[in-house]
């Protein structure tokens, strides 16, 4: 939903998401694990860290690049450029051995035939609150009418005095303080390293397309979708074939509908 | 290994720089070629140039078909349609462990015999490595460089438009996706036998990225661009070799600089180390083009003057609830001008769309001369002898206004890839001609002068210039202008309308979409008055302007 955010709104197919992921939650495992702060700030460094990262992406690639009139094929490549760069950049600083984000109690927790963890139940607990949070963000603010009108249309947004520039910016900063937390969701299960960005943005650019471009919520049913397809797909299908589900779903529906699942009918 | 980076990047350059198409897979592409080529080794046990005519058929089959659902997705749709399919290839080529051995690879593919030597060492490797380099060069210049490759670059710059003057967008994506896939086998092929072993880890995503950003950063649709790109983005990379540093560091770094580099070429010069030449072939001599005669081709049925040409009958189409065309029947006479008049969104562009095959009519039909032409495609359309133009001009905006022009002359045999190569002596004199005629369309115009420039830096009046001379040599003899003289300044209109008014005389059947009222009284013979998708009245443009209901519609209500 982050990078659907930010995609839907400015329109910069933006890859290095991946990076301001990955370097949020290294700011977690710093702050958990270096100096033992507490978990809860853990997370709230990485938003801070996310959203610094996201804005300063913005301001210092995106937006120049947008006054150069740069093509979208430009500006792709800038933002993959940027996340070959920075994944490095974490690679040296760090090493590449995994790190973990220390702390959170894990157990097994058994409901019946149903079994997960306590990092998984919190998993489902955060993301729909962060979910519906943004939801009625977008929905109830000022804000996020102004970020929705210039999702729908930018030219028109302007003209009635909706200030993109500053848009561009409050999305950026929102979208990635969520991809920090995100971020930090998954290592506590998983660990951190310096590519793990890339695999969660992919899914993401999925999930948004399914789920049709524009359409915030339609982004989180593409997500649960999607899940959905990867977890169901393995049980009928030979193993070998899992790992490709996600993609075989993608190019589907990019072929057979490619405004995608939800998209809105306009013409 | 330079060479066969330039191999991949010439066989991606035609498809990302000269047609736009912005491809993820080719490494996917690349592996499968490689896969083919050492499998038909390994097992059937097939000598070196069959395995790689192996290669280039599995792979330009599979470029074609799959691409071919994928074809009608553009920008941001393709590159992610791309990515999943990379994927998808990539974790096949680890799974399917009967077929591939999954990541333990392929190993012991035998190496090529050439006139009784066997090729081991690197060394020995050169010449042919380089021979296939040069040939696959040699190939994508021919095609980038040609009329082929400059309707290539039309469909980069306005798919609509293409089109438009009659070519099928779909065939010459599908060729050219097949033909991009077909010279990576080739560096396939050579990557298969030359390492004796594959496996799936040389043909990841990453492979991808670091392709498109070769050809990006050598220079889109400039193929010695990429040349240099490979020779400077490979090459150097292997002199940190010589570093004393933990390898995982060096590559590290090596990523951090590419990464860098091509932050900084997006920002500081997205058209890479060597930019597009403009113009397909020799620039025109300037001296020449003051003296170039003006051409205007005659319409081959002069006879059917003041006939019915065009007869559209009952045509309906409606966009969720609105009735854009509401039974809606109209006639264009031969060699007249007729004009579709009426306020903002009446529908009349939609006219325009539904007669040339742009949106297919929910009922009702359109009927050239006898030929039924209802909902055929746009380009078929054209090659029957109905073209349009666009009210937002919509001109080849990185191309010379020449090659504008000679891109929508019909049936080149420089388009077909057959004679192309088949019979370059014929294609290279037909060549000459068509530019020729072109000059001669723009002489027509009065632009022969601006031939050699780029078409976005025209004036707006002058790039409609341009397309009404585009419009003409589709050869066409039904022409419909949308808005010919719109947005343009008062001394230019008149010197369009007489440009159309010529246009009839000679023999072409003409029907202008206009607001400008006076613009219809001055050239249109007929007119007919849309509102809401229907046509309300007919009749001398004088006629309908002298009566009060319609001046109603048009102005709005007199105040009181």
């Amino acid at each position: 939903m982050s990078w659907g955010l930010i995609f839907a709104t400015t329109k910069i197919f933006h890859f290095s998401h991946a990076l301001t992921l990955t370097v949020a939650v290294y700011a977690a495992v710093l702050a958990v694990s270096g100096w033992g702060v507490p978990l809860p700030l853990g997370f709230a460094a990485a938003a801070l860290v996310g959203g610094l990262v996201g804005v300063g992406t913005e301001l210092l690639l995106y937006r120049p690049l947008r006054r150069a009139q740069a093509t979208q094929l430009n500006i792709f490549l800038a933002s993959l450029g940027l996340l070959i760069a920075g994944q490095s950049a974490v690679l040296v600083a760090f090493g590449p051995q995994a790190r973990t984000v220390e702390g959170f109690p894990m157990r097994g927790i058994e409901l019946g035939p149903v079994a997960f963890t306590t990092v998984e139940a919190l998993w489902l607990v955060a993301a729909w609150m962060l979910i519906g949070g943004l939801v009625a963000w977008l929905w109830l603010s000022r804000d996020g009418l102004a970020i929705r009108a210039i999702a729908s249309n930018p030219e028109l947004a302007q003209c009635v005095g909706v200030a993109h520039e500053r848009v561009f910016l409050l999305v950026f900063a929102v979208g990635s303080a969520l991809v920090g937390l995100g971020g930090t969701l998954l290592a506590l299960r998983d660990t951190a390293s310096p590519t793990m960005g890339v695999h969660p943005v992919l899914a993401a650019f999925i999930a948004v397309f399914l789920g049709g471009i524009g359409s915030i919520p339609g982004a989180a049913v593409g997500g649960v979708l999607l899940g959905l397809a990867e977890n169901m797909g393995g049980l009928v299908l030979p193993g070998y074939w899992q790992g490709v589900i996600a993609f075989v779903v993608l190019f589907a529906v990019l072929v057979v509908r490619p405004a995608g699942l939800l998209a809105g009918r306009g013409r | 290994m330079i060479l066969l980076f330039s191999i991949l990047g010439v066989s991606l350059n035609l498809l990302l720089g000269y047609s736009g198409l912005v491809s993820m897979a080719h490494a996917a592409f690349f592996g499968v070629g490689a896969y083919a080529a050492a499998l038909t080794a390994r097992h059937l046990g097939w000598p070196f140039p069959l395995t790689l005519l192996a290669a280039v058929v599995v792979t330009t089959i599979l470029a074609g078909g799959v691409t071919f659902p994928a074809l009608r997705v553009r920008g941001e749709y393709l590159i992610l349609l791309t990515l999943a399919l990379q994927m998808v290839l990539y974790e096949l080529m680890l799974s399917w462990t009967d077929l591939t051995e999954g990541r333990t690879g392929i190993s012991a593919i035998p190496r090529p015999t050439l006139f009784g030597r066997t090729l081991v060492t690197p060394a020995q490797f050169l010449p042919l490595i380089a021979a296939c380099a040069a040939a696959v060069f040699a190939v994508g210049y021919r095609i980038g460089e040609s009329p082929f490759g400059r309707v290539l670059k039309a469909m980069r710059d306005d798919e609509r438009a293409t089109l438009a003057i009659g070519k099928s967008v779909l065939r010459y994506k599908v060729a050219v996706f097949s033909l991009s896939g077909a010279l990576a086998a080739v560096a396939a092929a050579l990557f298969a036998h030359y390492q004796a072993f594959i496996n799936p880890f040389s043909f990841t995503l990453d492979r991808s990225i670091f392709l498109v950003a070769l050809v990006v950063l050598g220079g889109t649709a400039n193929l010695a661009g990429t040349l240099v790109g490979a020779t400077l983005f490979v090459g150097l990379p292997e002199m940190l070799r010589f570093l004393q540093a933990r390898q995982e560091i060096v590559d590290a770094i090596r990523d951090f600089v590419f990464g860098g580099v091509l932050v900084a070429f997006m920002r500081f010069r997205p058209q890479g180390l060597l930019p597009e030449r403009p113009g397909v072939g020799a620039a025109p001599a300037r001296a020449g083009l003051a003296a170039v005669t003006p051409a205007l081709p005659v319409a081959a049925a002069r006879t059917d003057d003041g006939r019915p040409v065009l007869r559209a009958e009952g045509l309906y189409k409606s966009f969720g609830g609105i009735r854009a065309a509401d039974d809606l029947s109209l006639v264009l006479p031969g060699g007249r001008v007729t004009a579709l008049v009426g306020p903002n969104g009446a529908g009349k562009t939609t006219v325009f769309n539904l007669l040339t095959g742009f949106l297919p009519p929910d009922a009702g039909r359109v009927v050239l001369r006898d030929r039924d032409v209802t909902g055929l495609a746009p380009w078929r359309t054209v090659g029957y002898g109905l073209a349009r133009t666009f009210q937002d001009v919509r001109l080849f905006e990185r191309m010379t206004v020449l090659d504008n022009v000679v891109a929508a002359i019909p049936g080149q045999p420089g388009e077909r890839l057959g004679p192309l190569f088949a019979t370059p002596w014929r294609t290279a004199a037909a060549e000459r001609a068509n530019r020729a005629r072109a000059l001669g369309y723009l002489a027509f115009v009065g632009l022969a002068d601006r031939a050699g420039d780029i078409a976005a830096s025209l004036a707006f009046g002058e790039q409609k210039l341009v397309a009404l001379a585009r419009l003409i040599a589709t050869e066409a003899d039904v022409l419909l202008l949308d808005e010919p003289a719109s947005g343009v300044d008062v001394q230019w209109v008149s010197r369009i309308l007489e440009l159309i008014r010529q246009v009839a005389a000679a023999g072409k059947t003409v029907c202008i979409v206009e607001h400008n009222l006076e613009v219809v009284t001055a050239v249109a013979h007929r007119a007919y008055f849309m509102e809401a998708g229907r046509i309300i009245a007919e009749g001398r443009p004088e006629e309908l302007m002298a009566d009060p209901r319609l001046g109603e519609i048009y102005f709005g209500k007199a105040r009181r």
